[in-house]
């Protein structure tokens, strides 16, 4: 998949890879390349200005923790990017099931 | 690819060299301070550690292993330039915010340099003030005015850098412009302080209080150089937004 067809969901991905638990960079960048089935891999390196971006903007912070004699910074979920989450979740649903029922051939049941 | 394991080997000192060149790559002509600039080493530095380790769990040479993380990394140019708007935001707002402190003590100083000068050398009443120093009529307007730019620019710089900026299209071109903006007019109000002092001294030398005058130079001076500087390199760091 092309870089540009993934560049206005990737926040929402960033945060969604966020939910269950704080990670650092790489392991966000683990989460959408095995998350996508190998469909979504950007450049490893451009996650990190992308993360620094949701984290001025309040949506995520970021803690300096060692781990196996590596320092890493690890990102968390604040209040407001969980609701930000849950407002690109709903967006994306209503988007693509209208696209969905645009493009499929024969009416059947949409799939999300 | 498995997750990377902790404890590996450490990296041989041609995948060190791999990724420190790398990471020269991409910090080279970053803005920000070089704190700001170390963190994203440190960061970066640590990911290409974790994508070695990754391709090592998968079986590559410590050597294969490093080319291949960097490669996965992406264009170095790419990845600077998608630091830098954030850089050179975060940069802005620094500068912005620092003007802000600085500047009610630096006038703090300059008063007290001529209540001192007013009280304790020409000892006159506080409500009898000499007259004007020569070409004020012309200085101190244009003080003014350059106070009052610097503070809205200042301020302006500060407001558009907030958290609530989240869609950086507005803020990283305009804050580096503001704060900019705000060092020259910081320094311009220092040089018009300068020449009113110079005046000072060549009119009337003995009526001014040489300690107090001395330490408000000297902040002013020191503001001068740092202003005049932040200026340019939030010039630069706008210049460099593609």
């Amino acid at each position: 998949m092309r870089p540009e067809t993934l560049k206005g969901h990737l926040d929402g991905m960033l945060l969604a890879a966020l939910e269950p638990a704080p990670r650092h960079g790489y392991a966000i960048m683990e989460v959408l390349r095995d998350g996508s089935g190998g469909q979504f891999d950007l450049p490893t390196g451009t996650v990190y200005p992308a993360l620094h971006r949701l984290e001025r903007a309040g949506l995520i912070k970021a803690a300096w923790s060692e781990a196996g004699g590596r320092r890493r910074r690890v990102y968390q979920l604040t209040p407001a990017g969980r609701r930000a989450l849950d407002a690109e979740r709903g967006t994306w649903r209503d988007f693509s099931a209208a696209v969905t029922a645009l493009l499929e051939p024969a009416p059947r049941p949409v799939t999300s | 690819m498995t997750r990377a394991t902790a404890g590996m080997a450490p990296p041989g000192p041609a995948s060190r060299h791999l990724v420190d060149s790398y990471l020269a790559e991409v910090t080279a002509g970053l803005p920000g301070s070089a704190r700001a600039r170390a963190s994203v080493v440190d960061e970066l530095r640590a990911g290409l550690l974790d994508a070695i380790d990754a391709y090592r769990s998968a079986g590559l040479t410590a050597e294969q292993a490093a080319q291949a993380a960097v490669s996965e990394f992406g264009d170095p140019g790419q990845v600077a330039g998608a630091f830098r708007p954030g850089l050179a935001v975060s940069q802005a707002r620094r500068v912005a915010v620092t003007l802000v402190a600085t500047g009610p003590l630096i006038g703090l100083l300059w008063g007290a340099a001529a209540l001192a000068s007013h009280l304790g050398i020409r000892h006159a009443p506080p409500w009898q003030w000499a007259g004007a120093p020569p070409g004020s009529l012309v200085a101190f307007p244009l003080a003014a005015a350059a106070l009052a730019v610097t503070v809205w620019a200042a301020l302006f710089a500060v407001a558009v850098t907030g958290h609530l900026t989240r869609w950086l299209a507005f803020g990283a071109r305009l804050a580096p412009a503001a704060a900019a903006i705000a060092g020259f007019g910081a320094m311009t109000v220092d040089l018009i302080i300068f020449v009113l002092l110079a005046g000072r001294l060549v009119a009337a030398p003995g009526t001014l209080a040489p300690a107090p005058v001395a330490v408000a130079a000297a902040a002013s001076l020191i503001r001068l150089t740092l202003a005049r500087r932040a200026g340019r390199r939030c010039l630069a760091a706008r210049a460099a937004l593609t």
